[in-house]
């Protein structure tokens, strides 16, 4: 890739140790506490280049944290989580590398209220990836185009609708080009109208190639779309497998009962 | 509840479409009978509550007058004094110099106000209203005011045998007060008259520019200068002229009327500006585009984006706003005596080199290779300026100050200069603001190092308002760096840096004002290490921006504190670096939120200037209390001072009110 050569020949030495090839998400025994609260508890996953992996469970089970630790807004205590062969450690030029190749999407949208739509997708572009305003600006543009809304670059993101604000919140995570993209529930605090616009959009990012970890609740997007399963509870990985596995004769029996409950 | 016969249907209908209407529904004025029936006497209790405000008001308005009018007064000591009040000794025949600098400070007001005023307009019933207002309070004010007292053909108060003072009937009063009654009469007429012409929609929609009157009002000042015998002061060959009941000399008004022309100029300048960006922006987007980069054609268009260069422009307004007053107090109302000889053999030769040499380091430091070497040369370089402090502290090794001010502000540089890595464009820009610091850097310690050619009675070259709005000016554009600064390491993780600034803030807001003014006056040259010094003003800035600062410094963190969690996440999810994070997220999210708080205390700072005149400066307050009680002709006329100094204040902090009012909704638009 592209990005490889950046990377300093120390990183490259150790990330060959570390994971396969086109291994993009590696976890090992993670290991996280709120407090005397266990979050996560030995979470061991692999995701492939180009894969799109929807993690489901209850609330609370913290699918939310895991994905969280994987771009280091939460710190792990223990195990080993490898991004594009970049271990995260305390290092914060690993931390920086990540992040401007994870791609992330939250389920408050969290825009830049001051910014404009269009400064909201060139800010990292231009100060971290360093292109010219023009070219950022060509880029936002496309990218606006994607999602649907090429004539809302002017606006302000408060005077948005719910699912146009989760899709400028994609188009500005897709502007930093990244190899992964996380999102967390994105859904989840749109009006059920606007769900469709914005599933919409991470159907055609998954046909493009793009590898996603996805936290959703939407069970139909995780049928149509995924490549594997992955179901939580109480922190722990209960069960892994394709949809058409997960959905038709899951193994365990918390998995069953969780999809009792959201059938 | 205005309007109970609301059908309450409409909303259990709630399946039906509401299909909105293209306009609000217009509500008439209530005619003035039934409004003041509604508003001020709906029942019994709020009548008489009305009644006794009313009441209240007038005594005040009368005390006010009485005070005003009484023959005790001497206003013409203010009329006398006003260029004292303002600039104090300036001499005559270097006033020009305070005309260049009205002239500089009108020509930026005025292009400002035309890029960015969105004034609009006042309706026409709001002008009745205040031309009505202003005729019943004049002809209220004329009934309330006590009669005058009589006085015989010497011009002497009559008194009668026990003493009293013997007051004209009051006849005969009201009678004298013709011209009083013709102006209340004139202003009631004049808003009948716009009554009766226009019907009550057209009163509501029909607007004046605000414009007019915000260059009127001026304009009527100006021009009461070539008709009113305000007297007139000067301060000519060493020697105070006051003359009481003259007209304004020509070197007064000429100049006068010439800033107006020049306010109203730049105002249009600085329209015109704006409009035509305006215009170029419609334009841009009336051509049609299919794509951002299809046409070849379109794309030599696409570079002059006029929202760019609207944005220049404000950008340097605003650079020669942060930049004035520096320039003006110390180059054109000091007038320096620059020695030549030194600045060629010493301040020059150092200057270029510390531009070259410098521009060289950050240019290193700058390529996108520098990675952790880049990181610790920068850390080196504050070690390095930190460390030429210190040995001047203790008398080391002598070096000019300024060379110490360009190592440290290199070292700032060299810091930032991770932020501008790879792209030549923005390596140059780093590169550029540097060389722009180091011409600021010497330049200014020049300037200010040579001594003043201004020769007045003190050792101040200004004093009155100038002095205040100095001091006051540089409090704030020095308080708020340091502020935002201290409220970012207060909320900051390292513990060093939170300790360091709770300890501070907590320290400087538990002693009083006064009290640090004069400690650093007074106790802390005591403390200065042999050969520095500090001159009065400069101590009394210092202490006044420490002590802002801390404030400033909470109101900050109140903002910060309002920032949600989701906004850092956000911008460390894109990668930004913590500095970028602080400056493009967080500072303008936070500063956005704590306007008020800010501009409260931006007001508390200018009138807190009063207390100058206790550490011995000659400031706005001192003059009127102490300077012009003390003049021959105006021995002990302290009242009428202090009253027209209050309401001087009084206008400017209004002013800042007003406009941290129109700044809250503009920056709000964004917000939603």
């Amino acid at each position: 890739m592209s990005t490889q050569p950046a990377h300093g020949d120390a990183t490259i030495a150790v990330s060959d140790e570390l994971a396969a090839r086109d291994d993009m998400i590696v976890c090992r025994e993670v290991d996280k506490w709120f407090g005397d609260f266990q979050a996560l508890s030995g979470i061991s996953a692999t995701i492939k280049e180009q894969e799109i992996v929807v993690v489901l469970g209850p609330s609370g089970s913290g699918k939310s944290t895991w994905i969280r630790c994987i771009n280091r807004l939460e710190a792990h205590q223990s195990g080993q989580i490898i991004v594009d062969g970049i271990e995260l450690t305390n290092d914060l030029r690993n931390i920086e590398k990540i992040r401007s190749e994870v791609g992330m999407v939250f389920q408050q949208f969290n825009l830049f209220p001051h910014l404009t739509v269009l400064d909201n997708i060139t800010l990292a572009p231009i100060w971290v990836r360093k292109k010219s305003r023009p070219e950022a600006e060509e880029l936002a543009e496309s990218l606006l185009e994607r999602v649907g809304i090429p004539e809302q670059a002017q606006k302000f993101p408060g005077q948005l609708s719910g699912g146009q604000q989760q899709r400028v919140a994609i188009a500005r995570a897709l502007a930093m080009e990244p190899r992964v993209m996380l999102f967390d529930e994105p859904t989840s605090a749109l009006d059920p109208e606007m769900i469709k616009e914005v599933l919409d959009v991470m159907e055609e990012l998954a046909r493009s190639g793009m590898t996603m970890m996805v936290v959703t609740h939407e069970m139909g997007f995780a049928r149509e779309v995924a490549d594997r399963i992955i179901f939580m509870e109480e922190g722990e990985i209960v069960e892994v497998g394709t949809p058409h596995h997960f959905f038709t004769e899951p193994a365990e029996e918390r998995t069953k009962l969780f999809l009792s409950q959201v059938l | 509840m205005t309007d109970p016969m609301l059908p309450p249907a409409s909303t259990a209908m709630g399946a039906e479409p509401v299909i909105p209407a293209a306009s609000p529904p217009d509500r008439p004025s209530l005619p003035p009978g039934r409004w003041i029936r509604e508003n001020l006497f709906p029942n019994t209790r709020n009548s008489i509550l009305t009644i006794f405000a009313i009441l209240i008001a007038l005594f005040a308005y009368r005390g006010l007058l009485n005070f005003m009018f009484s023959e005790e007064r001497s206003w013409i000591a203010v009329r006398t004094n006003l260029r004292l009040m303002f600039t104090q000794a300036y001499p005559e025949h270097q006033y020009i110099r305070v005309w260049v600098t009205v002239g500089t400070i009108m020509v930026l007001a005025g292009v400002s106000a035309g890029i960015w005023a969105r004034w609009g307009g006042v309706t026409v019933k709001r002008l009745m209203g205040w031309l009505m207002s202003g005729g019943v309070l004049t002809a209220a004010g004329v009934l309330v005011r006590e009669p005058s007292v009589l006085t015989d053909a010497a011009g002497e108060s009559v008194r009668d045998d026990a003493g009293e003072l013997v007051r004209e009937s009051f006849a005969a009063a009201m009678a004298d007060r013709w011209v009083w009654w013709a102006i209340a009469i004139a202003l009631l007429a004049l808003g009948l008259v716009l009554w009766t012409s226009l019907d009550d929609l057209r009163r509501r929609t029909i607007e004046i520019p605000v414009a007019w009157l915000i260059f009127g009002l001026p304009a009527l000042l100006v021009a009461s200068t070539w008709v009113v015998r305000y007297g007139h002061y000067g301060f000519t060959e060493g020697e105070f002229i006051a003359e009481p009941g003259q007209l304004v000399a020509m070197t007064t008004r000429v100049p006068w009327t010439f800033m107006w022309l020049i306010l109203v100029a730049s105002f249009a300048l600085g329209r015109a500006a704006r409009d035509r960006a305006i215009a170029s922006a419609q334009a841009a987007e009336e051509t049609p585009n299919g794509g951002p980069s299809d046409e070849g054609a379109d794309d030599d268009a696409v570079p002059e984006l006029p929202r760019g260069a609207l944005a220049r422009t404000r950008t340097s307004v605003n650079l020669l706003w942060v930049l004035s007053p520096f320039f003006l107090y110390w180059v054109v109302m000091r007038d320096p005596e620059i020695d030549y000889a030194h600045v060629f053999s010493t301040m020059l030769p150092m200057g270029l080199a510390f531009g070259a040499a410098g521009a060289a380091v950050l240019w290193l430091l700058t390529r996108s290779d520098a990675g952790e070497v880049g990181r610790l040369a920068a850390i080196g370089l504050l070690l390095l300026a930190a460390f030429h402090w210190v040995a001047a502290y203790f008398g080391w090794y002598s070096m000019l100050q300024v060379a110490r001010i360009a190592f440290l502000l290199l070292a700032v540089a060299g810091l930032l200069a991770p932020n501008f890595a790879g792209v030549a464009a923005q390596r140059r820009r780093l590169v550029g603001a540097w060389l722009f610091m180091v011409l600021i850097a010497f330049y200014g310690a020049t300037v200010i190092n040579s001594p003043s050619t201004v020769e007045t009675p003190t050792d101040m070259f200004i004093g009155g308002f100038s002095v205040t709005l100095l001091v006051s000016v540089l409090t704030i554009m020095l308080s708020f760096p340091i502020g935002v600064l201290l409220a970012l390491a207060r909320t900051s993780r390292q513990p060093i840096f939170r300790v360091l600034s709770t300890i501070y803030i907590e320290v400087i807001r538990g002693v009083p004002l006064i009290t640090l003014l004069l400690f650093f006056s007074g106790v802390l040259p005591l403390f200065l290490p042999d050969g520095m010094e500090l001159a009065e003003l400069a101590a009394a800035i210092l202490g006044y921006t420490l002590f802002s600062a801390a404030y400033l410094a909470e109101n900050v963190r109140g903002g910060l504190q309002s920032i949600r969690r989701g906004q850092y996440e956000a911008a460390d999810a894109v990668g930004l670096t913590t500095t970028q994070r602080t400056g493009f997220i967080v500072l303008p999210q936070s500063l956005r939120v704590s306007i008020p708080p800010l501009v409260g205390q931006v007001i508390a700072t200018f009138k807190e200037t009063s207390l100058l005149a206790i550490i011995g400066l000659f400031d706005f307050l001192r003059m009127a209390n102490s300077v012009i009680p003390n003049q021959s002709q105006f021995l002990g006329v302290r009242r009428e001072n202090l009253l027209f100094v209050s309401v001087v204040y009084w206008v400017v902090a209004f002013a800042m009110s007003k406009y941290s009012q129109r700044l809250e909704q503009r920056v709000g638009l964004g917000q939603r």
